[in-house]
């Protein structure tokens, strides 16, 4: 399936694409799979656009969101998902918690 | 604050509840766990759910409740009206309903020999009935339980007859939720933790904000600590019949990190209907295992509820639900979910805390729990569990 592109004025996280998750649990697979480098660049492109990237996506209804809004959208949900590493923890882990795959997202 | 100044304040307001050790051996003992099914699970009204679970006629869950040794369904008849049945076919007592949740259309039929139930849990067909003996179908519904709702949440009662009306043993709580908009807000996010903990380890971990400064250190870094209240200090406790409150008011003093101060913007979405608090944030235990939490949100608050379900002595599992005001857009849903990840996070760091209380009272180096005034509702709590019990002052012990 071919991917259909970012919104013009987002291309440039086209490299962060695999962030581009629909899911939870795919979302906290990523961070932890990811070294802290790759977060935190990861962040450093979304983060400085995260206010504009939202503005564009608030143009529509969350439940009418067009299909080249939806990676987009996804991106935003993996920023929330890497937040606390980049500005709490420096580590893509919390320090002291139960290991991840217990705490389980069941609906 | 006065409440951070003033030492002891509300073992001076419950002097009843006294200031001594607790025992701890309820949370390791098998023998009292064995008790605790009967004299606790069986005799007070237990949360299973919400009506915007099952929002249509035939929608139903079932609810597998290991501590009272049975699976329970609940569901909604054509007629619109929610029962709770024991989910065993009346034929030879198979379990009837394996999905967690669903929809009957029609009938749910039984694995073994297909007999069918309805929505209202009338037995509606049995293959090759004329081969039975006198069977008399009218007579072979579902056995119901005793199911009630509050303010939208389910509860049912496994005691033979319950002694107390729902309403009336929600006693106070029932007052101050009264007309509490908890419909408006939707269950965005469930999660379930299996724990190696009694259930009440659980419970009472997460049932102070004495903690909250130290355990989640990492995840709230400062948050917690206030200039003119360095401990944290509850801004208010209530104690009821069987069940208790406690609340803490925001640090004002606190600097949100640059996502939270982004989201704090985006967290828009609104019931217009705020939520009956008495903090910033309140903690509502109902006798026994359900929480009801309540955040004042910049627009509008948003709740959590928990279930601390029992497995074992040294087993549970720990339910954890949001609900937020309807997002409509994409930024107020990204708003939510950063409040869940962060909230998340602590809960993660709690349920390790579970396990080495646990492992701690487990091997029996101490005997009490020692409480602080801040720790007055779990003084209150194991009052209220050991009224039911009798178990170390006398009854079968
Ligand atoms: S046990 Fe259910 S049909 Fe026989
Ligand atoms: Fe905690």
């Amino acid at each position: 399936m071919a991917e259909v592109p970012l919104p013009e004025p987002f291309q440039s996280l086209e490299p962060f694409r695999d962030w581009a998750l629909a899911t939870e649990r795919e979302r906290r697979a990523k961070r932890l799979s990811s070294s802290m480098e790759e977060i935190q660049a990861f962040y450093d492109a979304l983060f400085p656009q995260l206010e504009a990237v939202v503005a564009y996506l608030d143009r529509f209804p969350l439940d009418q969101l067009p299909e080249e809004a939806q990676p987009l959208y996804h991106l935003t949900l993996s920023l929330v998902e890497v937040t606390s590493a980049v500005e709490l923890y420096h580590h893509p882990h919390i320090f002291e918690a139960i290991e991840p795959a217990r705490f389980r997202r069941v609906e | 604050m006065q409440t951070a100044t003033e030492n002891r304040r509300w073992s001076k307001e419950y002097p009843e509840l006294g200031t001594g050790p607790v025992p701890a051996e309820s949370c390791i003992s098998p023998e009292y766990f064995e008790l605790e099914r009967e004299r606790v699970f069986r005799r007070t009204w237990l949360n299973v759910g919400r009506v915007d679970d099952i929002p249509n006629a035939g929608d139903f869950f079932v609810r597998e409740l290991a501590v009272c040794k049975t699976s329970i369904l609940v569901i909604r008849g054509k007629d619109g009206v929610i029962r709770g049945f024991h989910n065993v076919c009346s034929h030879r007592s198979n379990k009837l309903v394996w999905e967690e949740r669903g929809t009957c259309r029609g009938a749910l039929a039984c694995h073994f020999h297909s007999w069918g139930y309805n929505a209202q849990g009338q037995l509606t067909g049995v293959p090759d009935e004329e081969n039975f003996h006198d069977i008399d179908k009218s007579k072979l519904g579902l056995t119901p339980v005793t199911t009630d709702i509050w303010e939208g949440f389910i509860f049912v009662h496994l005691g033979a007859q319950p002694q107390e009306t729902l309403t009336d043993y929600l006693g106070g709580v029932a007052e101050q939720f009264k007309g509490a908009a908890f419909h408006k807000r939707t269950r965005t996010h469930t999660y379930k933790v299996e724990e190696n903990a009694n259930w009440k380890v659980a419970l009472d971990a997460q049932n102070e904000a004495y903690h909250l400064p130290f355990q989640h250190r990492y995840s709230f870094p400062g948050m917690f600590v206030l200039k003119d209240n360095r401990y944290l200090r509850l801004s208010g406790v209530k104690l009821y019949n069987h069940h208790a409150v406690w609340s803490t008011t925001y640090n004002s003093e606190s600097t949100p990190t640059p996502t939270g101060a982004l989201m704090n913007q985006l967290n828009t979405a609104t019931t217009n209907s705020r939520l009956p608090m008495l903090g910033d944030f309140d903690f509502f235990v109902i006798f026994p295992n359900f929480v009801i939490l309540q955040f004042r949100g910049i627009e509008d608050d948003y709740y959590m509820t928990y279930n601390f379900w029992p497995l074992a002595v040294d087993r549970c599992i720990w339910e954890i639900k949001f609900h937020f005001p309807p997002a409509e857009t994409a930024g107020q849903r990204l708003s939510q979910e950063y409040l869940k990840h962060r909230i998340c996070d602590v809960l993660q760091e709690d349920a390790v805390a579970h396990e080495t209380l646990q492992a701690g009272l487990t091997s029996r180096a101490k005997t009490h729990l020692i409480l602080q005034d801040d720790e007055i509702q779990i003084r209150q709590f194991h009052k209220v569990l050991e009224d039911y019990m009798g178990f170390f002052n006398g009854r079968g012990h």
